[in-house]
């Protein structure tokens, strides 16, 4: 073998151990110079796997079996059928805007619940989480409620941060109450049911509603300038508002009839949803351009999202050739400490990250470390619920960490510096001529924090608000 | 110092424990000279197994036949329905024999690989729900979660194979999108199929799936000649603690169908004399005529699996 | 479509960048339309299951095949649109020969990895793809054993695409170096957050268009 270089000589001794950390350090680094995520943690695999496979094999050698080996990762990742749900979510929340259900979702939700302290930000939480039964992504919900709620709320006199807020803050429902994307890219990674994931979050995603509608109320009671409520509305005319926003219910009502009626897989469910969407949309004279539109834009965001997975999965299987998951993971599970400190560590860590990142590349990032290590802490794969740490055999563990992790994620969309939804908002109310800056949104989406908080709170203390619906899968 | 990587999938089952007793084996043997770390899906997906293997990336790896018939058409013999072959011991003989027939190494060294040994299944019997289907009748219109031949077996007497993830079988069976799910009983159990059953296939036998152990020809050629050795030793002891293992899986099963009340169905000879009659037989004309065409000695490798299987019963 | 964010005028370069730019368009035009046609699948698959007892045979597989052309077609596409997701809080601090200088830095970075996918990606395609084989075919779909080759082989075929669009990119940045200039054309600029909510707003605006 004529090497240009002797690697194998001049890589002896270099503990591919080390090396990892090395690496993700240098990703890190490249991520934050501005090299586009997918294509840096792609590299930076790659460039694991050359050092992996030089050591080992020379340099030729090795530098043919690390690109053949990285090579076919995205063809492998890529075509998993859960994943063909990824597309149809999307593609179901651009639907439904053209069908027209944010409307008529924010009309009934202001005539039901307007009345109370701050009635329009209550109902438009309540309108978003309507939504989030037929949006999957979280920053397109945000962005159309923006232009319709905010101007409504400015119109009242509300507090312009506060409006913004909410908004921002609305939107990450979508991604705990089904169908969601980022649900099933947890499923995936941690290889768990996608069905017992997504029944998993609605609950929680209603709690969370509840907790935001509860907060908006307080701050409204205690600061009367923050927004007053929205009175005078009949019972015929709250009545009167429901057929519009009906087609929601006719969604829901059919997902769930042909799961539970076996009709049709959880899979299928959510196709047959985006299908009524759909005829909906074009019953209310959706266009061959706006059809066109929809599809563009659902197609670039599900390529983007797809160049996320396998680049970070190009990465990933890099760590397991140096085994960097299973070595972080028994270094967690020795620590002598309360495991549900160090969960907590690691939630704390997720927030100070999730500051400067996007919620599915956070996720994807870290979940090959963290997942294992978690299931390690709480007493490993198989482990009885008496003899576990946190009280929960491992695939409960799995689920209810899914949820948990999901809502840090979306936590991070409203944390300065980079909060995708809050500069939505922000862009979407410059661009209606609203004076709202992106401070102005971090600002009124700043006590959203905290219900968040409190609501991950809520479903450490207590699981079965996230365990009982996939348990009676 | 000689290091392996070992890729397998899923989580450590009674499917790996053949692996797991060979790295154990065989660092025993070499006094640690020798180790392998088996990796659980952390080197390449399960159906790429054999790519992990011909790219040179890790030295052995385990993968099912059925996963993708085009890479190895040979050992597909061994998943051709109603072979016939009744218990693990059968099945470890007749795979031993194909495996190391001449144009079947020669089939599996396309991608660099040695086959050295076998993960013998048991059949893919169905569990169901609702009234027991106990003829072939009763299997028309019937929705069966069942992949490649043994699917195709189901459909020749008119059921309707149905496509649905492995994972997605429990939920598939207890809403109705299936009536049936076909799955080796290790399967049954951590999908939990069994979970909603009424009723068990208990000698249906309709076939099963082959899944081979597989090495880098050129890492077992460049290995120093004791450790060949020590593998090449270990590989029948790994297989018998393998069958045993599995062994006191199934007498688990007999305990789980009592206290799961699950209804063992039997079916009399001329019903399954009239299943292979339509299914098995067709199939396998078809596969013999399709593999001669691809260059393979597929009538002989089909005489030896039934030789092989002859000579196991007179010997049991 | 928004194009804003990429600036045209009538030099080589920027008739390249339009003439390539309609065929990634195509492409992921043509990624749209299969994601859409994969929820008619669906739907069929459910209706004709539940009511004449005839799903899909290998309906999870064709899905899988499927997949290859939304995960990829699109990928140059997205790229030309400074779609795929960056931090740009530091870059975007930059101005002048030192962004072009960071910006045609990083498209080298990609050029590398994009040029190591495609060699890897070529070799996975060619593992499956045997010229004496049925339908070519060396690997195959476990149920109802579909060829894998088609869908392996666009993942070449699309990182070949995102190779050409980097080059028209990194070509794009040095010519700005040289020029010095604040607007050149062919290279998706920085956004400021307003800017990219403002696209984000547009793309569910139509409705009212
Ligand atoms: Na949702
Ligand atoms: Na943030």
């Amino acid at each position: 073998m004529n090497d240009l270089i002797d690697m194998k000589a001049l890589l002896d001794g270099v503990d591919v151990f080390n090396m990892s950390l090395w690496l993700t350090g240098a990703l890190l680094v490249l991520v934050l110079i501005g090299v586009r995520v997918a294509f840096a943690t792609a590299l930076i695999g790659f460039l694991g796997l050359c050092l992996f496979f030089m050591q080992k094999q020379g340099f030729d050698k090795g530098l043919i079996t690390a690109m053949k080996l990285a090579g076919q990762v995205p063809h492998s990742k890529s075509t998993t059928y859960s994943l063909s749900l990824i597309p149809t979510f999307i593609l179901i929340g651009y639907l439904a805007y053209y069908a027209g259900l944010t409307g008529y979702l924010f009309e009934a939700a202001k005539r039901w619940v307007g009345w109370m302290p701050g009635g329009l930000g209550v109902a438009t939480v309540f309108a978003t989480a309507g939504f989030a039964a037929v949006s999957g992504a979280s920053v397109a919900t945000s962005a159309v409620f923006a232009r319709i709620a905010i101007p409504e709320m400015l119109k009242l006199g509300y507090d312009k941060a506060f409006a913004a807020g909410v908004v921002a803050a609305g939107g990450t429902l979508a991604s705990l109450i089904p169908p969601s994307a980022i649900l099933v890219i947890y499923a995936i990674i941690v290889e768990q049911s996608v069905g017992a994931l997504l029944l998993a979050g609605f609950l929680p995603g209603l709690v969370s509603a509840l907790i935001y509608a509860g907060l908006i109320v307080g701050l409204a009671k205690w600061k009367k300038t923050l927004g007053p409520p929205v009175g005078g509305f009949t019972w015929k005319q709250r009545f009167a508002s429901l057929p519009g926003a009906s087609p929601i219910f006719v969604v829901v009502f059919i997902i769930i009839y042909s799961i539970y009626f076996g009709w049709a897989t959880p899979t299928e469910a959510g196709a047959l949803g985006a299908f009524v969407v759909l005829g909906m949309a074009l019953w209310r004279g959706m266009r061959w351009g706006q059809l066109r539109g929809a599809l563009m834009e659902a197609a670039k965001l599900t390529v983007m999202i797809f160049s996320m997975i396998w680049g970070v999965l190009i990465y990933v299987r890099f760590l397991g050739f140096a085994r960097l998951p299973d070595a972080f993971a028994s270094w967690i599970a020795s620590l002598e400490q309360p495991a549900m400190l160090t969960l907590l560590a690691i939630l704390g860590a997720y927030v100070i990250l999730g500051m400067f990142m996007d919620a599915i590349g956070m996720l994807i990032l870290t979940l090959p470390v963290t997942f294992p290590a978690v299931i390690a802490l709480n007493g490993g794969e198989g482990v009885l619920r008496a003899d576990s740490a946190l009280g929960m055999t491992s695939q409960e563990v799995a689920i209810w960490f899914g949820i948990i992790v999901v809502k840090m994620a979306e936590l991070c969309l409203i944390t300065p510096p980079i909060g995708l939804n809050c500069f939505v908002v922000a862009g979407v109310a410059q661009d209606s001529k609203l004076p709202i800056s992106v401070q102005d949104v971090f600002r009124g989406a700043s006590p959203f924090f905290v219900a968040d908080v409190a609501t991950i709170g809520v479903l450490i203390a207590f699981p079965s608000i996230v365990l009982w619906l996939p348990s009676l899968m | 110092a000689t290091e392996w990587n070992v890729s397998v999938w899923g989580k450590r089952r009674a499917f790996t424990e053949g692996i797991e007793k060979l790295a154990e084996l065989v660092e025993e043997k070499t006094n640690g000279e020798f180790t392998m770390n088996v990796s659980y899906g952390g080197l390449s997906k399960n159906r790429e197994n054999l790519d992990g293997i011909s790219i040179g990336a890790f030295e052995m790896a385990q993968f099912c036949a059925g996963y993708h018939r085009d890479k190895n058409p040979s050992i597909t013999v061994l998943e051709l329905p109603f072979l016939g072959v009744k218990n693990l011991e059968q099945e470890v003989a007749v795979s031993n024999a194909v495996y190391s027939h001449p144009a079947v190494e020669k089939d599996l060294a396309r991608w660099n690989a040695k086959l050295l040994m076998p993960s013998p299944m048991p059949q893919y019997n169905i569990v169901g729900t609702g009234e027991p289907r106990d003829t072939l009748e009763k299997f028309d219109g019937m929705r069966v979660r069942a992949t490649g031949g043994i699917g195709q077996a189901f459909e020749a007497v008119g059921a309707v194979p149905t496509s649905v993830t492995a994972t997605e079988a429990y939920n598939s069976m207890e809403s109705g999108v299936v009536d049936t799910v076909a799955f080796a009983q290790h399967a049954h159990l951590s999908y939990r199929t069994i979970d909603i059953a009424d009723w068990w296939t208990e000698d249906l036998n309709p076939g099963t799936v082959n899944c081979p152990v597989v090495v880098n020809i050129d890492a077992y050629n460049d290995l120093p000649d004791d450790q060949r050795k020590a593998l090449d030793e270990s590989v029948p002891e790994a297989i018998d603690f393998y069958v045993a293992n599995y062994g006191k899986l199934l007498e688990k099963w007999d305990a789980i169908l009592k206290e799961k009340d699950v209804k063992r169905v039997s079916f009399s000879d001329d019903e399954i004399a009239k299943f292979r009659k339509t299914a098995a037989d067709p199939i396998r004309e078809q596969w013999i005529t399709d593999m001669t065409a691809q260059g393979l000695p597929a009538q002989e490798l089909y005489d030896l699996v039934q030789k092989t299987l002859e000579e196991q019963s007179k010997t049991n | 479509m928004s194009t804003s964010s990429v600036l045209e005028d009538g030099s080589t370069l920027s008739r390249l960048d339009r003439l390539w730019f309609r065929f990634e368009s195509m492409l992921n035009l043509l990624s749209g339309i299969v994601i859409f046609a994969l929820v008619g699948l669906a739907v069929y698959n459910v209706l004709a299951r539940k009511f004449f007892n005839a799903p899909v045979p290998g309906y999870v597989d064709w899905t899988e095949q499927f997949m290859a052309t939304f995960a990829f077609l699109g990928l140059a596409y997205c790229q030309r649109e400074g779609g795929h997701i960056r931090m740009d809080i530091l870059i975007g601090q930059l101005k002048g020969r030192l962004l072009w200088t960071a910006e045609a830095l990083s498209t080298i970075t990609m050029l590398v990895i994009v040029t190591a996918l495609m060699y890897g990606a070529y070799f996975h395609f060619e593992r499956s793809f045997d010229w004496g084989s049925p339908m070519w075919s060396r690997d195959s779909s476990i149920d109802v054993a579909l060829p894998l080759w088609p869908a392996k082989f666009l993942i070449p075929f699309s990182m070949g695409v995102l190779w050409l669009r980097l080059a028209l990119q990194l070509w794009g940045y040095l010519r700005a170096w040289a020029e010095n200039t604040a607007t050149p054309v062919a290279v998706p600029l920085i956004e400021s957050a307003a800017e990219i909510a403002n696209k984000e707003a547009h793309t569910v605006e139509g409705a009212d268009e």
